[in-house]
C-alpha cells in the first residue's frame, strides 16, 4: 500500500515540474500557432482564386471553377506582353504540333505557383479525352482505362478488424502517447533523483521516510506527470482532428471511429506501463552518482523498446510476435492495447495480461527501493552492474 | 528518551571506521562527538540514523516505556554532514514539505516554522528561494528543518561548520533552546569552545576508537592532573631561554613577556616558581586549568605517540 508519506512525496514531485502559469501559456501558444497555421492556409489558398488561361483557338477545353480558358485573337507575342504586364492572363498555353507522336504543350507563366499543378491535371485530362475521341473510345472504355486495379482483402480471421482501419490509427496513437509519456517520465525521474543527490537532500530525506516510501512517491509523482503529458497530447491530437475536420475539410465533428472500449482498457495499461517504466528509471537513476559522468542514464531509454517492438509488428496483430509482446509484462502495456485496437479479444486476455503487469510493477517497485537504499549506502561510489543485479535479485530491504 | 550504544564496530572494506565504541545518553542531554576528520564520528551518526548497520554491537533506545533496537524515524531530527535542500523552492515550501513528511499538520508546521524563523531572524525572508540566501542562512534553515517536528533525539553533524562567530553563538543558543524543550541532542563538531559551553557529555575519538569520554570534568581528570601557570614578567625573554631554565615543561609564548607553562604530574609548581623568581621579575602569576581545546590537542598528541599508524 502507498503510505501517506509517499503521497506527500508524489505531490511534491508532481508540482515540482508542473507550473500552472507556464502550462497555461504553453496551451495558449499552441492554440495561437494552430490558429496562425489555419489563417495562413486560408489566405494563401490558391485554389479559391480564378485564373485566366489563354489557349489556342482550336482548344475545346471547358471552363472549371478555378480556370477560365479563353481563345484570344491577338498573336502570341502580344499575349506574352499582356502576361508580363499582368493585365489579362495568368498563363498562356501553346501546343507544338510538329511532333506527331504526342502533343508538346508549353505553359508560359511569370513564375512557378501551386495552382499550375492543377492546371497541368486539367490539360492532361483534356488531351486524354482528345486521344480517346481520336481512337474512337467510348466514355465507358476511357473510364475503365483510367481506373486503377482495386484489390480487396478478405480476412478469414473474424476477430481481425482490418489493416488500414481507424483502429490502426488508434493503435498508432496509443504508441505515440506512450512514447510521449515515457519521454516525460525519463527526463523528470533522472533530473529529480540525481538532482536531489547532487543537492544533498537525499540523506536528510532518508532520516524521515524509508527508501521504499521515497521511491514510491517519486515513481507515483512522475507517473502522474507522464499521464498528464499523455492526456494533454491526446487532447491536442483530438483538437487538431476537430479543427481539420471542421475548418479545412468542412465535414463537421464525427468521432464515431473512436473505440471507447479500447480506450477504457488503455487507461489502466498505460498507467501501469508508465509506473513500471518509472520504477525501472528510478532504479537506474538511484544508482547514478553524478549524471555528468555516468553512462547509466542512457539505459533508461530501454523503456522505449516496448513501443518500438510493437510498432515493428503492428501490421501482424495476430502474429506470434505480437502475442508474445502482449503477454510479456515488460512489453504488454504497449502491445496489448494496440492488439486490442486491431483484433477482437475475449475479455480474460487483457484482464490476465493486466494482472501480470500489476505483479511486474510490484516487483519492480521493490527492486527500485532496494537499489536506492544500497546505492545511497555507497557514499559517492557508483555501483557496478553486477552489484545492481545482485541487489535487484536479493530480498534484503535494509 | 535514553540511548545506549554498546561496543559497536563498523568496517568499510579493510578500514575499521568504528572500533567497539560504547556510550550512553540520557534524556535532555547534549552529547558531543569529537575527533579529527576520519575519527569515525559520521560513521557512528549514520549507524544511529539507520543508514548503515553496525557489524557488531547494539544500539538500544528507550522511549516512553518502549524499547527499540534502532532509532525510530519519528523520534529523530537529523542534520547530515552532506546537506542541502531544494534551492529553487522558498524557505517556507522547503520547511513545510519536510514537516509534512514528518507527519505535522500544515497549521502546526507553520506555527513551529514561525517560531524558529524568528529565532534565526529569517521571518521576513520565508518566501525567498533558498538559493538567494547566504550559506550561513541556508544552514539555519537546515537546522530548523531538523527540529520542526520536535523530535525526541536531534542528531547534528557539524552544526557549526560554515558559520561566522556570531551565527555560531546563535546556534549555541538554538541548541540550548532544544535542551530546554527536553530534546536530546547529539552533535559532532571541531569547535571546542562551542562544545565546552554546551555539552553535558562528550566522546573524544581517533581512528575509530574512544580516547576520552564523559563530562568536561571527567575528561580533565582522565587527561591527567595537567596544570598550567600563566606568567607575566617586566622584561622580554625568549621561550628558548625559559626552556633552558625549566627543562621538560611545555611553554607557549603568548607575547614577549607573557607565557603559558604546562606542567605534568611529576613537575612541581613550587620548584618551577622558585626558579622563575630567581631569573625574572614576575608581575603576575595565575594558575589555570586546561580547556577542552588544549585537552583535545594533548590527547590527540598522546594517542599519536601510542598508535603512530
Amino acid at each position: 500500500m502507498i503510505s501517506k508519506q509517499s503521497v506527500i512525496v508524489a505531490k511534491w514531485e508532481f508540482l515540482r515540474f508542473f507550473k500552472w502559469k507556464q502550462q497555461l501559456i504553453s496551451y495558449l501558444l499552441m492554440m495561437a500557432v494552430m490558429a496562425a497555421v489555419a489563417l495562413w492556409s486560408y489566405f494563401t489558398d490558391e485554389s479559391r482564386k480564378v485564373y485566366r488561361i489563354a489557349v489556342p483557338a482550336e482548344f475545346s477545353i471547358s471552363n472549371s471553377e478555378q480556370f477560365q480558358f479563353q481563345r484570344p485573337t491577338i498573336d502570341f507575342e502580344a499575349q506574352l506582353a499582356q502576361l508580363q504586364a499582368d493585365e489579362r492572363w495568368h498563363a498562356v498555353v501553346t501546343v507544338n504540333t510538329t511532333d506527331t507522336a504526342a502533343h508538346k504543350v508549353e505553359l508560359h507563366t511569370l513564375a512557378a505557383k501551386k495552382w499550375q499543378q492543377q492546371l497541368e491535371t486539367e490539360l492532361s485530362n483534356y488531351f486524354r479525352q482528345q486521344y480517346a475521341t481520336e481512337l474512337q473510345l467510348t466514355p465507358a472504355q476511357l473510364e475503365m482505362l483510367q481506373q486503377p486495379v482495386s484489390v480487396e482483402y478478405t480476412y478469414l480471421d473474424e476477430n481481425f478488424k482490418g489493416k488500414d482501419t481507424p483502429e490502426k490509427m488508434i493503435a498508432l496513437g496509443v504508441l505515440i502517447l506512450l512514447f510521449i509519456g515515457l519521454s516525460t517520465a525519463f527526463g523528470q525521474v533522472l533530473l529529480s533523483i540525481t538532482g536531489e543527490k547532487q543537492q544533498r537532500v537525499t540523506e536528510q530525506l532518508y532520516a524521515i521516510v524509508t527508501p521504499q516510501q521515497w521511491m514510491d512517491g517519486k515513481v507515483l509523482g512522475h507517473s502522474l506527470s507522464a499521464m498528464k503529458a499523455m492526456v494533454t497530447s491526446a487532447l491536442v491530437m483530438l483538437l487538431v482532428f476537430i479543427v481539420v475536420s471542421v475548418v479545412v475539410r468542412d465535414d463537421g465533428i464525427n468521432l464515431s471511429w473512436l473505440n471507447w472500449a479500447v480506450l477504457a482498457w488503455l487507461v489502466p495499461f498505460a498507467l501501469l506501463g508508465v509506473l513500471l517504466s518509472a520504477c525501472f528509471m528510478g532504479a537506474i537513476a538511484a544508482s547514478i552518482d553524478d549524471p555528468n559522468t555516468s553512462g547509466k542514464g542512457a539505459v533508461m531509454m530501454i523503456t522505449w523498446l516496448p513501443m518500438l517492438f510493437t510498432y515493428l509488428v503492428i501490421d501482424s496483430p495476430t502474429g506470434s510476435a505480437m502475442t508474445i509482446l502482449s503477454w510479456l509484462p515488460l512489453t504488454s502495456f504497449a502491445a496489448m492495447p494496440v492488439k486490442m485496437a486491431m483484433v477482437d479479444l475475449p475479455w480474460w486476455q487483457p484482464a490476465l495480461s493486466l494482472l501480470l503487469l500489476v505483479a511486474a510493477v510490484g516487483w519492480m517497485r521493490r527492486v527500485a527501493g532496494r537499489i536506492f537504499l544500497r546505492g545511497m549506502q555507497m557514499y559517492g561510489k557508483e555501483p557496478s552492474w553486477g552489484q545492481i543485479v545482485g541487489w535487484a535479485l536479493s530480498n534484503k530491504t535494509d | 528518551m535514553q540511548l545506549s550504544v554498546s561496543t559497536i564496530s563498523k568496517d568499510y572494506g579493510d578500514i575499521a571506521a568504528v572500533r567497539k565504541v560504547s556510550f550512553q545518553i540520557n534524556s535532555g542531554d547534549i552529547f558531543a562527538l569529537l575527533g579529527p576528520n576520519g575519527a569515525g564520528k559520521s560513521s557512528i551518526i549514520r549507524m544511529l540514523v539507520g543508514m548503515t548497520r553496525p557489524d557488531s554491537g547494539t544500539i538500544q533506545v528507550s522511549h516512553q516505556n518502549e524499547v527499540y533496537d534502532h532509532v525510530p524515524r519519528r523520534l529523530l531530527g537529523y542534520l547530515p554532514e552532506d546537506r542541502g535542500l531544494y534551492p529553487d523552492k522558498s524557505i517556507e515550501k522547503n520547511l513545510l514539505y519536510l514537516a509534512q513528511l514528518h507527519g505535522l499538520s500544515k497549521q502546526k508546521a507553520l506555527q513551529e516554522m514561525a517560531h524558529w524563523l524568528e529565532v534565526f531572524d529569517l521571518s521576513d525572508r520565508r518566501d525567498e528561494e533558498l538559493k538567494q540566501l547566504s550559506k550561513g542562512n541556508q544552514q539555519k534553515v537546515q537546522l530548523i528543518a531538523a527540529v520542526l517536528h520536535q523530535p525526541a533525539l536531534v542528531i547534528l553533524d557539524e552544526p557549526f561548520s560554515g558559520l561566522d562567530p556570531i551565527n555560531q553563538e546563535k546556534v549555541v543558543g538554538f541548541l540550548k533552546a532544544l535542551k530546554s524543550r527536553g530534546m536530546t541532542v547529539i552533535l559532532s563538531a571541531h569547535q571546542m569552545a562551542m562544545v565546552e559551553k554546551l555539552a553535558d557529555h562528550m566522546l573524544l575519538m581517533a581512528r575509530g576508537s574512544v580516547i576520552l569520554a564523559g563530562t568536561l570534568a571527567d575528561i580533565q581528570q582522565q587527561a591527567g592532573p595537567q596544570r598550567q601557570i600563566a606568567i607575566s614578567c617586566t622584561d622580554a625573554v625568549e621561550v628558548e631561554q625559559l626552556q633552558q631554565w625549566l627543562p621538560g615543561l611545555t611553554i607557549e609564548g603568548l607575547s614577549a613577556n607573557k607565557f603559558l607553562l604546562t606542567l605534568t604530574a611529576e613537575q612541581s609548581v613550587s620548584a618551577t616558581l622558585k626558579r622563575l623568581v630567581n631569573e625574572l621579575e614576575l608581575t603576575q602569576v595565575e594558575m589555570q586549568t586546561a580547556d577542552l581545546h588544549q585537552l583535545y590537542l594533548m590527547a590527540m598528541a598522546q594517542h599519536q605517540q601510542r598508535d603512530p599508524a
